[in-house]
């Protein structure tokens, strides 16, 4: 018991060491495939630190909801921590709190106060930014729940340890249609959620172009390095249902031992690196599309999980 | 070995018509050929209606009667238009574009040989690539005159008909699954009949309504009409003598040759969506033929008409009613040949296609004006023609069979059509011819290809030879019940 | 392999037939949409390779080398030779329906096809025809959409194709013995369609000055 819990905090403190890094590597990566040299991939760590020892200013204008927004969209992340594997294959002690689909609340939570906030200062940018989000967030919605239901469906439960144990067993499973397309769709999500494709440069610093960067402008501080690290975390949870539960459920710590789960920290880095190393070069290799076609990307993942669907179905 | 014959000869015309640099030579060979073909289809004819089915190649190539009924209408509509094309395709283009001339008959040749094969193989896959074909060989026919409108009424016909290919493929691949549930071996229209009782009703109804999709495109049904009367108006005529005359009816006749398939099993209600469709299509067409400014169109609107008829007539079921649907089969084709041989006439005269800028043909050119009014009269069905006698029987049959409604419902579109029809023939033919009508010279094999189809015409209006009738029984039996 | 699992393979290359279709679909531009036509060849002659070693069935392996010669390469290539520059220039199809819309209607007729296909299914008894026949029948439906909705000649030309790889993805697996000949000369046939389209397009692109035939409506009554 008290060792599941040991694990379980394990996992969150692996998801707040580690989400940092997977940042630097990625924009490290970016930079190479453009044959730049880019910064160092210790880099957001030294901004963290840099920020938290900073004073924070906070305009008089703004509401209650400014000051807590950077707390919310650090907290929602380890909350979902708790619910998914990150390092093991069998539930945990907090497992039990919720599903795949409680935890995409939780997330679309921290979403929903970073877009207010945004709002509550009156900064311009800050409002364009978050409609921005929105209109993201509102065609990626039914995408994600068809995803969810697809899964579900597939597995019988929302769970997501079921779920990735339904995907392998037998293995021939992993290669059933619904399960590829499933994978696709999650993929064209990830991407559009992470505001890496479709228009958003996040290195950017142009406010005009920004889809997620500009709700953080008005940040300063302690504020600003929380809203940092919250974002960087709830890429690394996007990144650990994806290849723990969609696509590759292998490399977990099957048992209770503290070594084994150790052992899986590097492996699922490893593969973590794996797919940043793939999403980057199918990234720069595309081009940018204009902000009105955002909406046939989605459409595009939202047919694919529909097409899962249906191929389960029938 | 006849048959095959009958399908090697189109093909050596066209590559024949490559070889000399002479304008006659191309022509001369293609009349030639039609001319063997014809006299092979005349003698299948005879040997069918005696020995009932001919079989050149076993599960490939055949003849039936309905096939052979078919045969000798594609077989006499090409050498008339075969004829009608040497003086008409010289004035068209110019006596001296040999290249053009050559062109035209090698093409000719290519789509005749198409229609030949659909009727003549018995490899179900191999008609659908057969009636694929009877639509590529012909489509720069029709964009032969290469104006604007030639190419929008070819590309229309292109895309329409390869779209309904691609129909009628699935329903053919599903013909096949359902043959095979049901023990068949060879894909062929025997074997198909042979095993109908075995063959598992669902699957079936899904072929035909697939294939009815399909092929309907390309005969020409109501509402998938759209392509007809541009493609078969702005066609060089004696194209669209074969258009509308036979190559409709033969990709009808893939059609009717499902129909003892399909009346095995009752649950398709097969004779249902043949008389639905048919009705459909003879009552747009005969609004549509009301209001129509061009007078190639006027006569393509008819062809969605009697193709209608023709699937009344079948869906009405009853020995009587299929021979009236065989009889119509064979008075539309020669006579809505005729009609766009005098429309091409009619053309070369006055030069427009317009309804409301020809008047007084008859005095301009007795003989277009003369060739126009008997189309026309025969077209719309008056007695003595042959198409009157055809409907005639339709329509008897269907009140000797208690279908009353639709009876109605054909015999008022029926006078509809006929009299649009003879509106605008009327305009045309009779009235003050405009003053600065110049004479045009007819070529003489207008004259000519416009007499022997002519002939026919009048002919079977009166009498029909013991023979023919034989071999219209014979094709009506051939539909089942 | 096990029959299983071959199965399963049949099915990812359905499911991936299914999204180059929608592909086709989806493209703005002529070379993307040749480039999933292309695709989607290449998945209808997977698929006919992996049926052929379900059934142990030459007919099928033939299918699958005819396909690959013909449509991934003789089809594009024929293509560029008669329409030209049409296939790589660099510009937005216009179309009567947005892409979005497209899509959602695309799926519409996807359900549709499985309706149309499942008591079919049900009623043959068959397991591998399973997966193919509503998605060829859903590719087929596709490619007519693709065709309505297009309003230039080469997207036009596409459709009728993917309509045509529909019917063969169908029929791969409920005709898998069809005689060579009848296949052979199917696949000319789609060759003969490829050009003869591509040379009407480039008549109409000489007579024209484009290839929006979408403009071409002299011809109508009144």
């Amino acid at each position: 018991m008290t060792g599941r819990i040991v694990i379980n905090l394990l996992q969150v403190i692996v998801v707040m060491a580690f989400s940092p890094l997977v940042k630097g590597v990625l924009s490290r990566l970016e930079a190479m495939v453009q044959s730049k040299r880019g910064p160092c991939i210790f880099q957001p760590y030294r901004d963290i630190w840099k920020l938290l020892h900073k004073e924070e200013v906070v305009s008089e204008q703004t509401s209650w909801i400014f000051r807590i927004t950077p707390y919310v969209v650090f907290i929602t992340p380890i909350f979902v921590t708790l619910l998914i594997p990150v390092l093991t294959n069998y539930p945990l002690f907090f497992a039990f709190m919720g599903d795949m689909l409680g935890g995409g609340f939780i997330l679309a939570l921290g979403g929903f106060f970073a877009t207010i906030a945004a709002i509550d200062t009156g900064n311009p940018y800050g409002p364009m930014g978050a409609s921005r989000t929105r209109m993201v967030g509102f065609l990626a919605e039914p995408v994600f729940m068809i995803v969810f239901f697809t899964v579900s469906l597939v597995a019988g439960s929302t769970i997501p340890y079921i779920v990735q144990e339904a995907w392998i067993t037998p293995l021939s499973n992993f290669f059933e249609p619904s399960h590829v397309l499933v994978m696709l769709a999650f993929f064209m999500l990830i991407i559009a959620e992470a505001g890496r494709l479709p228009v958003d440069n996040p290195s950017g610093h142009f406010e005009l172009a920004m889809i997620d960067e500009s709700k953080l402008l008005e940040y300063s501080g302690r504020g600003a390095a929380l809203m940092k690290w919250g974002g960087a975390m709830k890429f690394f949870v996007l990144l650990c249902i994806f290849l723990n539960v969609l696509v590759s459920p292998w490399g977990l710590a099957a048992g209770t031992g503290l070594p084994e789960v150790f052992m899986a920290i590097p492996l699922v880095l490893v593969k973590i690196f794996v797919f940043i190393l793939f999403m980057v070069i199918i990234e720069s290799s595309l081009a940018k599309l204009r902000l009105f076609r955002i909406p046939e990307f989605l459409g595009a993942a939202f047919i694919t999980s529909i097409a899962a669907m249906i191929m389960y179905i029938f | 070995m006849g048959l095959l014959f009958i399908l090697i000869i189109p093909l050596a015309a066209a590559a024949l018509s490559l070889v000399s640099a002479d304008r006659r030579f191309a022509p001369a060979i293609t009349i030639a050929g039609a001319l063997a073909v014809l006299v092979l289809a005349l003698k299948t004819a005879f040997t069918v209606i005696k020995a009932g089915e001919i079989i050149a190649i076993a599960d490939w190539v055949s003849c039936n009667s309905l096939s052979a009924l078919i045969l000798l209408l594609v077989a006499f509509v090409s050498l008339t238009a075969a004829v009608f094309s040497w003086g008409y395709i010289e004035v068209h283009t110019g006596p001296d574009n040999v290249k053009k001339i050559q062109r035209y008959y090698i093409r000719f040749n290519l789509f005749v040989f198409s229609m030949l094969a659909v009727v003549l193989f018995s490899q179900v896959a191999l008609v659908w690539v057969a009636v694929e074909l009877t639509t590529l060989m012909s489509v720069f026919l029709v964009s032969f005159d290469n104006t604007r409108q030639a190419l929008e009424a070819a590309w229309k016909y292109v895309v329409l008909t390869c779209m309904g290919a691609a129909f009628a493929l699935l329903g053919i691949l599903l013909l096949y699954w359902a043959m095979k549930g049901a023990g068949g071996k060879t894909f062929t229209w025997e074997e198909l009949t042979a095993v109908s009782q075995g063959i598992n009703p669902k699957i079936l109804k899904t072929a035909f309504i697939f294939i009815l999709i399909g092929f309907g495109t390309k005969v020409g049904l109501v509402p998938m009409h759209t392509w007809l009367p541009d493609a078969h108006s702005q066609a060089p005529s004696p194209v669209c003598a074969l258009l509308s005359g036979v190559e409709t009816t033969t990709i009808l006749y893939v059609i009717l040759r499902l129909l003892p398939i399909l009346n095995v099993s009752p649950s398709i209600h097969a004779s249902e969506w043949f008389l639905v469709s048919g009705l459909v299509s003879v009552g747009a067409a005969a609004f549509l033929l009301i209001q129509v400014k061009d007078y190639k169109r006027l006569f393509a609107f008819s062809t969605v008409e009697h193709m209608g008829i023709i699937m009344v007539a079948v869906g009405l079921g009853g020995s009587a009613a299929h021979l009236g649907a065989t009889y119509q089969i064979l008075s539309h084709a020669i006579t809505k040949s005729l009609c766009f041989f005098a429309a091409g006439t009619t053309l070369l005269i006055v030069g427009t296609r317009e309804i409301s800028s020809v008047r007084g043909l008859i005095r301009t050119s007795p003989i277009a004006g003369g060739a126009f009014l008997i189309g026309g009269l025969a077209i719309a069905g008056a007695p003595p023609f042959a198409v009157f006698l055809s409907e005639f029987a339709i329509l008897r049959a269907g009140i000797a069979g208690g279908h009353y409604i639709a009876i109605t419902l054909l015999g008022i579109f029926i006078l509809m059509a006929f009299a649009a029809v003879m509106f605008h023939v009327n305009r045309m033919v009779f009235g003050k011819p405009p003053e600065d009508m110049v004479k045009v010279a007819l070529p003489k094999t207008a004259i000519i290809s416009l007499t022997m189809a002519l002939v026919p015409v009048i002919v079977l209006g009166l009498y029909i030879p013991d023979s023919l009738y034989k071999l219209l029984r014979l094709a009506a039996a051939s539909l089942g019940r | 392999m096990t029959v299983s699992s071959l199965t399963q393979l049949n099915a990812l290359t359905g499911g991936l037939f299914l999204l180059s279709t929608f592909g086709i679909i989806a493209m703005r531009q002529i070379l993307g949409c040749l480039k999933m036509f292309v695709l989607q060849s290449i998945f209808l002659a997977i698929s006919a390779l992996l049926l052929g070693y379900l059934h142990q069935s030459i007919h099928l392996f033939a299918v699958a080398a005819i396909t690959l010669l013909v449509k991934p390469t003789l089809i594009p290539y024929l293509l560029q030779r008669t329409v030209g520059n049409e296939v790589t220039a660099r510009r937005e199809i216009s179309q009567l329906i947005n892409i979005p819309t497209s899509l959602l209607v695309a799926v519409g007729l996807t359900i549709v096809s499985y309706f149309v296909a499942t008591p079919l299914l049900s009623a043959a008894g068959g397991t591998t025809a399973g997966v193919n026949l509503p998605i060829g029948i859903a590719c087929l439906l596709l490619g007519a959409y693709t065709v309505t909705v297009r309003r230039e000649a080469l997207p036009q030309i596409i459709g009728i194709l993917t309509m045509e790889n529909g019917a063969f993805f169908a029929g791969i697996s409920i005709a898998p013995d069809l005689p060579l000949i009848a296949e052979l000369s199917a696949a000319f046939d789609v060759l003969v369609i490829a050009l003869v389209m591509g040379i009407l397009t480039r008549k109409i692109h000489e007579r024209m000055g484009s290839t929006t035939v979408s403009d071409l409506k002299t011809l109508k009554e009144v």
